[in-house]
């Protein structure tokens, strides 16, 4: 069925690209590659590893395995309107119904039949420890390996050391499994990439901050977070250089995001995943433009092609959502400046320890910066648990309460 | 030139007029019912009817309140927050912290000097605290809605409820009157639950809130002493009440539509 559907969309995307070359765009060709990626994952034929947030794709490329973090398939259920039952699956099974709904929709697949079979797990201990929990039950589901990656909370010469260590004994273990050793010459061609793409994925990011941006709501959606599924390949590249061009275009014919921008949102961890209406509400409403996400931003330098490990332990230590939370709250500031943002919303994503935590320091760090912050209460893939009018409420009073300030950077 | 704010609340709906100068004319309250639309009709109808204008002579309406897309003939909709803020700046001038609870959901609205939204909390999904909740209890102690505001004199102030709830609230009330509990207790704790919630709405938007620092309070809510005192005595800070503390997010409204025309012309 998950083959079919991503099948049936890479065909369809395939086809009006081919047969109508003017639709060809930035956000089809990023759909193009997901769907693609999808369709490997459910292929049955590919070398599999589900894994963690800040697994190392790159590495997992160039051993020839198809990977992706189980999150993404939370995400993607919840997109397509069919969380629900495998949440309840998971509910049923015993997972706490206040647990993180990405981490029980992706069980509730697993018990359903839904999750391809890997061929073994890679967890991380970051983002959430959750993740872990899930990867430990899901490899008891199915009977398969995991290797877990703990990843330090400082970014200093013995963290790296240590994570570095553990990625290559990472290598290790995938080697045992797939039968193949890993080939230095091919990571160092993936790390290229991967360097490629990073670079020019901080130019979308520069191009984004302009004023007015030339971003709207959906352009960015889940960017940063998905496109490290495609790290370690030349589509990766293509990708961003599609962004990329398509910013620097709007810019250059003076056609921003969101015509008539009067208000640039930061937004906090991850978007509302199930079809909702905030983002139309903010754009046609009140003309409010969410010009950048916490999780889309290059915080790592170009990985050494000749020396991998060190560069991608520091690029996973580096994601804003691991270490202390006064980095978390030092990386939001800067991006409030750098992006001229008024307010910042954080959906506070039910379950989330982490995140719900830190929401209070996230909030105090943001308004010493002149930033106000909303916190949601909202859970970001489960509809079960989502009032429309509530969060219209909390938004539109927050986007008129930005109206009366007016603009802090002058 | 003359103009209407209309409040459609969960539990009631809330109409004002105001002319050129921005003086209150007139204004209605109805219940809001199963049938908003019905209550729109109503509550304009009376305020009419109060004021001796008629729909023509209005210049502009603007509506607020969870059921504010649901009004016609408006010219804007704006949100319950900027409403009760502006609304309370009108009535009570120099107001810097708000509390509004209404049918179901509280909030907690800080404001600049001018009376400007600097940052507001709410309840979440969950009627705990809420006019809804107060109705609950009151058909648990068997009494009268507006009853209940009086019912809490005389307690010694002990009575602490362990939920907040309004289901097990509910049932713990019913184990309270089972287990001879006196009224005046229960109905005493139940303020001071009401109180406590409302009170980590208001440390949310003001954390340095003190004593020195009055607050007003709007909502029918408001208008039960019982939960008036028991905020007052929660913040330790003095608890403001309008005249008619169900109007003022209606009166915002229509002082907004005022503004917004004014600047128009």
């Amino acid at each position: 069925m998950m083959f079919q559907y991503f099948d049936t969309l890479v065909t369809g995307i395939e086809n009006v690209l081919e047969n109508d070359p003017s639709q060809k765009s930035h956000r089809k060709l990023y759909a193009l590659e997901v769907a693609r990626l999808g369709r490997r994952l459910y292929s049955g034929t590919d070398r599999l590893a589900w894994c963690g947030v800040v697994a190392p794709f790159d590495l997992l490329a160039a051993m020839g395995v198809t990977s992706c973090f189980v999150e993404f398939i939370g995400a993607m259920l919840a997109a397509t309107g069919a969380s629900s039952e495998f949440l309840k699956e998971a509910e049923d099974a015993g997972f706490a119904p206040d647990t993180c709904a990405y981490h029980r929709a992706v069980l509730g697949a697993g018990r359903k039949g839904m999750m391809p079979e890997p061929d073994f797990f890679i967890a991380t201990s970051a983002p959430c420890t959750g993740g872990i929990g899930v990867m430990e039950n899901m490899a008891a589901m199915f009977k398969k390996d995991l290797f877990v990656l703990n990843i330090p909370q400082n970014d200093d010469p013995a963290s790296v050391a240590y994570l570095a260590d553990q990625m290559r004994s990472l290598a290790d273990f995938v080697s045992r499994h797939t039968g193949q050793p890993l080939s230095m010459n091919r990571l160092a061609e993936a790390v290229t990439y991967s360097n490629r793409a990073a670079a020019v994925m901080s130019e979308v990011y520069r191009l984004a901050e302009h004023v007015p941006s030339p971003v709207c709501a959906k352009d960015l959606r889940n960017f940063g977070i998905v496109a490290a599924l495609l790290l370690g390949t030349p589509q990766a590249v293509t990708v961003a250089e599609a962004f990329r061009d398509a910013f620097a275009a709007r810019i250059a014919n003076n056609t921003p995001g969101v015509p008539g921008e009067k208000i640039r949102l930061l937004w906090i961890q991850n978007r509302v995943q199930f079809k909702n209406n905030l983002e139309d509400l903010l754009e046609n409403e009140f003309h409010a433009c969410i010009v950048a996400d916490e999780l889309n931003d290059v915080t790592w330098d170009p990985i050494d092609p000749a020396d991998p490990f060190p560069g991608m332990a520091k690029r996973a230590i580096s994601i804003p959502l691991n270490g202390p939370v006064e980095r978390r709250v030092k990386h939001l500031a800067d991006m409030a400046r750098r992006y001229k943002i008024h307010g910042a919303i954080n959906p506070c994503h039910f379950g989330c320890r982490q995140g719900t935590g830190a929401r209070g320091l996230v909030a105090l760090g943001l308004k010493q910066v002149n930033v106000p912050v909303l916190n949601l209460e909202v859970d970001c893939v489960d509809t079960r648990n989502y009032a429309p009018g509530q969060m219209h409420t909390r938004i539109a009073a927050f986007i008129e309460m930005l109206e009366n300030r007016g603009n802090p950077w002058g | 030139m003359y103009f209407m704010g209309i409040d459609i609340g969960s539990l009631s709906c809330d109409a004002v007029i105001i002319d050129r100068e921005g003086e209150l004319l007139a204004s209605s309250v109805v219940p809001t019912g199963a049938r908003n639309q019905e209550a729109i009709a109503r509550v304009s109808s009376e305020v009419f009817a109060a004021s001796g204008l008629a729909q023509d002579d209005i210049t502009s309406v603007v509506s607020t309140g969870y059921g504010r897309d649901r009004v016609h003939n408006r010219s804007g909709a704006v949100t319950e927050i900027t409403c009760h803020a502006r609304g309370i700046q009108a009535l009570l001038p120099g107001t810097r912290l708000l509390v509004d609870i209404g049918g179901q959901d509280s909030k907690a609205i800080f404001m600049d000097q001018k009376g400007r939204v600097i940052d507001f909390a709410m309840n979440d999904k969950c009627a705990a605290g809420t006019g809804r909740f107060l109705e609950a209890m009151a058909r648990a102690l068997q009494v009268d809605i507006d009853e209940l505001a009086r019912l809490d004199r005389g307690s010694t102030g002990n009575l602490m409820l362990s939920s907040m709830c309004t289901v097990f609230a509910e049932s713990e009330v019913v184990s309270l009157i089972a287990e001879g509990k006196e009224v005046c207790e229960i109905v005493a704790g139940l303020n001071r639950a009401i109180a406590s919630r409302t009170a980590a709405l208001v440390k949310r938007v003001a954390p340095d809130h003190n004593q020195d620092m009055p607050v007003a309070m709007s909502g029918g809510v408001a208008r039960n002493h019982g939960v008036v005192r028991a905020l007052s005595a929660t913040l330790t800070a003095p608890v403001n009440v309008p005249d008619k503390p169900d109007i003022v997010g209606a009166l915002g409204a229509a002082l907004i539509a005022r503004e917004r025309a004014l600047q128009t012309a």
